[in-house]
């Protein structure tokens, strides 16, 4: 909504109040009426400068135009301006307003030197029009002889002149009543200490034929038109609108049109009241009909647009025939033409949700759907109708016809809200506040109240207040009144409810993320969606995909169902701007269907990383080597140890394009599947990641571990004595893992053995092609004595001799 | 002349995509699109015909060049593919069991978590317990539930994605209080974090981006109360400075207000200052005293009890306390960015 303050002081009792827009602005932002911006649109009236003209010549090539010399300096040597002018008023020594290259006028006309049918010219001489200053007539504006050239016109010019200013506000979708002048004038009137003065239509006497001898109103269901009035007004004659009226539009960026279009307009930026002007000779039945769409139809608007209405849409008909989609827009087929003579003017009240509904499927978002979408003042609406018949009899001396059909003669009664002075102080904090003091301040906008009894407030809600409902509307309206800065700050008494609420599952995330920073990685945080393709490259599309309705491009499309495809795209991200060494992670839901749900879809936890480059990035120490699978399995064993008390299995994956099929493992708890991690399969590597070195991902479902989840830690005392070491090398066959001979070697160790652990793997030159040797390091431990060489030596044996039995080993020496 | 043309295409594509090898593709691009190549012989005979037939059969020509170049690539990466196929399944699996490596470094929480887990630090230390709800959700608990019936003007502050039916992706934290208040009576203390989704995406907006969302029903909690909290939160994130909580409209609180914080980089002084754009003030978040209609729908006494909520958006918090003035960076993981949490 845009504001002039000019437009405003026609509203105001002070009208030559002084008013500070900046801190006007604010009084007003602090009054929940957002100034977004403000305007000077003299601003570029700074090039306009009082000037005299020395000659006028004859234009060689054009008999309508004239070249003037112009000055702009008292100054002896003052440079002679060569500029072109159309006006008949002019003579020579005149001192007149010179808008100078680089000037922005009224309308967005930018001043340029330019040659006019072939003479330079090097600005132009203003009219009063020109210069936005509102009520004057053809020709340039004369100014006193006595003005200082060079000085600029609009300090010349008082403040009905040029110098308006314009708030642009930016208003909450309840205050409805704000989208008028006269609304704004209300909550303004107070901070300036005047009072708003209601624009007075001339009194109508009864006219020879009442509106009712011409049409018909029905209206088929009063709660989608609670109110229409309509009124005939002839002896018209479409023509301009008066200089006053077209500036006002012109101010808040209304274009004119025509004298009746343009009336309706500025009625509905002053009172909030939208109208419509039909032309009389289409309402051919003489009967307008405001009544729900019973069947699908087309209908063209009088923009030009065809749209297709549905049931519900509230219409206007000419009998059965629609003649406008009511609250929104009129039809083609009824608006007013150049050789109109005759109009009705509607002036109504449409049910608002259905006016949203109807304009928000057909994305028609018109000055009039807004502010009936936001509820309008009920008994605005005669008083609107009267106010643009009153312009249009004024102004152009139409015949309007009195009375109107009103369908709504019943007098109203202002609602009611019962305000409690102790849930005001209660639910605001306020203890001072008196009833006096509300009572004063919602009277100051026009709410009037009066106290019932000790507690109790009869408040009168005014009908241009329909956002005012219930006691809890009241409550704010005194709170904003007041002004929040005035609340004083308290700490509530807290409830304490803590420990009835599980935070559990935030915690089992958060440490799941902490683990992996203390690992080195780096967490990131991805968008919920992508595409089906940076899906289906990883061969990761599934049958549960959840798809949004209304995505914003194809990227956005389908919710996640692995976290992977977005990591790989920040690892390929980053490895352009040439970041090798990466490390980065993401803790966050992947989304499936679930029918068993009610919203249809279940969000599971998931841990998910990409590793890169090198294990320790390159630096003067050396070179490391790159990362591997282990490295990915490293990740997963520590997140796992720290987060829960599981042991998982690792197995070969089956048909992944995603992972190398020799070079990573699917994890398993039991036989549920809860995560991967290995290297990128080669060709996903080459062909979508651009790179020739190994990449580790892992993937591991928190939910699934969550109920596993370690909660303690049962403390064992180290043990006195020294532990004995012993080292173990075997030659296995290839396809015995690691893993079954440790657990062989456990098993037959018994509780003396504190720890098998792997030193050595290899295979290669000096040992068959199918085998390779393994080397274990035993380390012999009891919490009670030291252990002796003999028994060792006995456990060692005996080790030895399992291993060789259950796997066909040999001991190397 | 197009017969053959149409005999070349037919035979080029068979040929080319049972191509057994990388060698035999060679020869077969040579072949048709070398030098000497099939197809230069027939551009050569172009300048034989007459005008018209020179542009039919040169455009035909050039469609075959394209399409016997598409679908020498694609066999060429299918080539390639089958090559990488054959090495993995020549050599053998590693022994999966064998033990990680374990590394520590030095890692780093996403910013946007950082503040996260600050915010819900600060308010956990003054009884705030933590609450979740999902974010696919349902439209009752993102906006009915929350005063906003369908048609209501509110809804266009927030462009929703829908996924169907009443199903959508939440466009607030909001809901999460609905799902607490229906779950247990009051007295209540929680907070709600998470993502959250609008259909919006420019400069200032991302469609995806994180709220947290506080929420506090007792039997006389006031304004002044949620005044006090918000001064409590904003002096332990930035630093004590100056607040304003300015009149404002949401459908779910009443009165409501949007709370602004004192620019951090002018002090509020408004002059030539980008951050605040002039104004000398930061929106952070929204808040307002929970309206009785939200009590209703839960199930709540609104005679008996009284409420506040409030809102932010985590990554405004991010860009202003650690000077990010790209939202969509959030978003990017940039690791130069990433490392420097």
């Amino acid at each position: 909504m845009l504001l002039s303050l000019n437009w405003l002081r026609d509203y105001l009792v002070k009208n030559d109040v002084k008013i500070e827009p900046r801190e006007l602005a604010e009084k007003l932002t602090m009054r929940g009426l957002a100034v977004a911006s403000i305007a000077r649109p003299s601003g570029g009236l700074d090039k306009v400068v009082v000037g005299r003209i020395l000659r006028i010549e004859k234009h060689p090539n054009a008999d309508r135009l004239q070249i003037t010399k112009v000055i702009t300096s008292d100054s002896p040597n003052a440079q002679e301006l060569q500029i072109v002018c159309g006006a008949k008023n002019i003579a020579e020594g005149d001192t007149v307003p010179v808008a100078l290259p680089g000037a922005m006028l009224p309308g967005d006309l930018s001043i340029k030197a330019s040659a006019i049918r072939g003479v330079d010219s090097h600005g132009m001489l203003c009219s009063s029009k020109e210069l936005g200053v509102a009520d004057d007539h053809e020709g340039i504006l004369q100014l006193p002889k006595s003005a200082v050239l060079g000085q600029p016109v609009s300090e010349l010019l008082g403040h009905h002149g040029p110098d308006d200013v314009i708030f642009e506000f930016e208003l909450t979708p309840n205050r409805g009543d704000c989208l008028s002048v006269m609304g704004l004038a209300r909550e303004i009137a107070p901070l300036l200490d005047t009072k708003v003065r209601e624009p007075k239509p001339g009194r109508f006497r009864n006219s020879a034929h009442r509106t009712s001898a011409i049409i018909k109103v029905e209206v088929d269901d009063p709660r989608c038109c609670p109110r229409y009035v309509a009124r005939v007004i002839d002896s018209l004659k479409v023509t301009e609108s008066p200089d006053w009226i077209k500036a006002r539009l012109q101010s808040v960026g209304v274009r004119p049109i025509n004298n009746i279009v343009d009336v309706t307009n500025f009625v509905m930026l002053e009172y909030g009241q939208p109208l419509h002007a039909f032309d009389l000779r289409r309402i051919e039945s003489g009967c307008i009909r405001v009544a729900p769409c019973a069947e699908s139809r087309d209908f063209t608007l009088l923009s030009g647009q065809n749209v297709r209405l549905e049931p519900g849409d509230i219409l206007i008909l000419d009998g059965d025939r629609p003649v406008a989609l009511a609250g929104i827009m009129g039809g083609l087929n009824s608006q007013v033409e150049g050789d109109t003579t005759s109009i009705v003017l509607e002036s109504a009240a449409f049910l608002a949700t259905q006016i949203r509904r109807t304009a928000r499927r057909l994305g028609l978002h018109t000055d009039s759907s807004k502010r009936f979408e936001k509820g309008t003042d009920i008994l605005g609406v005669l008083d609107a109708s009267e106010r643009a018949a009153a312009l249009l009899r004024d102004s152009h001396n139409a015949n309007v016809y009195h009375p109107p059909i009103d369908t709504d003669e019943q007098p109203r009664k202002d609602a009611t809200i019962a305000l409690d002075m102790r849930e005001v102080k209660k639910l605001i904090g306020l203890r001072q506040i008196s009833p006096e003091g509300v009572i004063e301040v919602l009277e100051k906008i026009g709410i009037s109240a009066h106290r019932k009894s000790v507690n109790i407030l009869q408040v009168r809600v005014p009908t241009f207040r329909p956002d005012l409902l219930d006691s809890i509307d009241a409550i704010e309206e005194v709170a904003r009144l007041v002004g929040y800065e005035h609340i004083p700050q308290t700490l509530p008494l807290s409830p304490a409810t803590y420990d009835e609420w599980d935070e559990s599952t935030m915690e089992f995330d958060f440490r799941a993320k902490q683990t992996l920073c203390s690992m080195g990685l780096r967490e990131t945080i991805h968008y919920s969606f992508t595409s089906e393709e940076n899906l289906s490259r990883y061969g990761l599309l599934q049958e549960q995909m959840i798809r949004v309705k209304n995505p914003i491009s194809e990227e956005m499309k389908v919710m996640r169902t692995s976290l992977l495809p977005s990591l790989l795209q920040t690892y390929r991200y980053n490895l352009h701007r040439k970041q090798f060494d990466q490390r980065l992670f993401e803790v966050a839901s992947i989304y499936l269907a679930d029918d068993e749900q009610e919203t249809r879809a279940k969000e599971v936890p998931y841990a998910a990383g990409v590793i890169s480059g090198h294990v320790v990035p390159p630096g003067w120490m050396g070179k490391s080597e790159p990362v591997g699978f282990f490295d990915g399995k490293g990740i997963v064993e520590n997140l796992l140890r720290q987060l829960t008390t599981v042991k998982v299995a690792y197995e070969q994956p089956r048909n992944s394009r995603l992972l190398h099929p020799n070079r990573s493992a699917v994890i398993k708890l039991g036989l549920r599947e809860v995560g991967f991690v290995g290297e990128v399969h080669p060709f996903i590597r080459s062909h979508v990641l651009d790179t020739t070195e190994p990449v580790v991902v892992f993937e591991l479902c928190l939910e699934a571990l969550r109920k596993f989840q370690r909660t303690t830690v049962r403390y064992k005392v180290p043990s006195k004595f020294p532990s004995v070491e012993v080292d173990l090398a075997f030659l296995l066959d290839k396809a015995a893992t690691s893993l079954s001979v440790a657990e062989a070697i456990s098993l037959t160790g018994g509780s003396l053995l504190a720890d098998v652990s792997v030193f050595d793997v290899y295979e290669g030159a000096n040992i068959p092609s199918d085998k390779k040797s393994l080397g274990f390091r035993l380390t012999f431990l009891s919490p009670e004595r030291t252990l002796q060489d003999a028994e060792v030596t006995t456990l060692r044996d005996r080790i030895v001799q399992a291993v060789s039995e259950k796997f066909g080993a040999q001991i190397r020496a | 002349m197009i017969e053959n043309i149409h005999r070349i295409r037919e035979e080029g594509r068979s040929l080319i995509s049972s191509a057994p090898s990388p060698q035999e593709l060679d020869h077969l691009r040579v072949h048709y699109l070398g030098k000497k190549g099939l197809l230069t012989g027939l551009l050569h005979q172009l300048k034989d015909l007459d005008n018209n037939r020179r542009r039919e059969v040169g455009a035909l020509l050039n469609q075959l060049k394209t399409d016997l170049e598409s679908h020498f690539d694609h066999r060429q990466v299918e080539l390639r593919r089958l090559e990488i196929e054959k090495e993995l399944a020549s050599s053998s699996p590693i022994d999966f069991t064998l033990p990680g490596r374990h590394f520590a470094g030095v890692g780093s929480l996403h910013p946007v978590t950082k503040v996260l887990e600050e915010i819900v630090a600060i308010l956990r230390r003054v009884g705030f317990s933590v609450a979740t709800g999902p974010e696919i959700e349902l439209d009752f608990y993102n906006f009915e539930a929350l005063n906003t019936p369908p048609d209501h003007p509110a809804r266009d502050l927030q462009d929703t994605f829908y996924i169907e039916g009443p199903v959508l992706l939440r466009s607030h934290t909001s809901p999460v209080q609905i799902r607490a208040m229906k779950s247990r009576r009051p007295p209540m203390q929680i907070i709600a974090p998470g993502r959250v989704y609008r259909s919006d995406y420019d400069l200032t907006h991302t469609p995806m981006f994180h709220q947290v969302e506080g929420l506090l029903v007792d039997e006389s909690v006031s304004l002044s109360d949620l005044k006090g909290v918000l001064h409590h939160l904003v002096k332990n994130l930035f630093g004590a400075r100056p607040l304003r909580f300015r009149p404002s409209y949401f459908p779910f609180t009443e009165p409501s207000a949007e709370v602004d914080m004192q620019c951090i980089q002018c002090r509020g002084s408004g002059k030539d200052c980008r951050l605040c754009k002039n104004s000398g003030w930061l929106e952070i978040g929204g808040c307002g005293m929970v309206h009785p209609n939200v009590f209703k729908a839960v199930g709540y006494e609104p005679d008996r009890y009284t409420g506040f909520a409030f809102g932010m958006g985590i990554e405004r918090i991010a860009m202003l306390k650690y000077g990010i003035d790209d939202l969509r960076s959030f978003f990017e993981n940039d690791y130069r960015m990433l490392e420097q949490f």
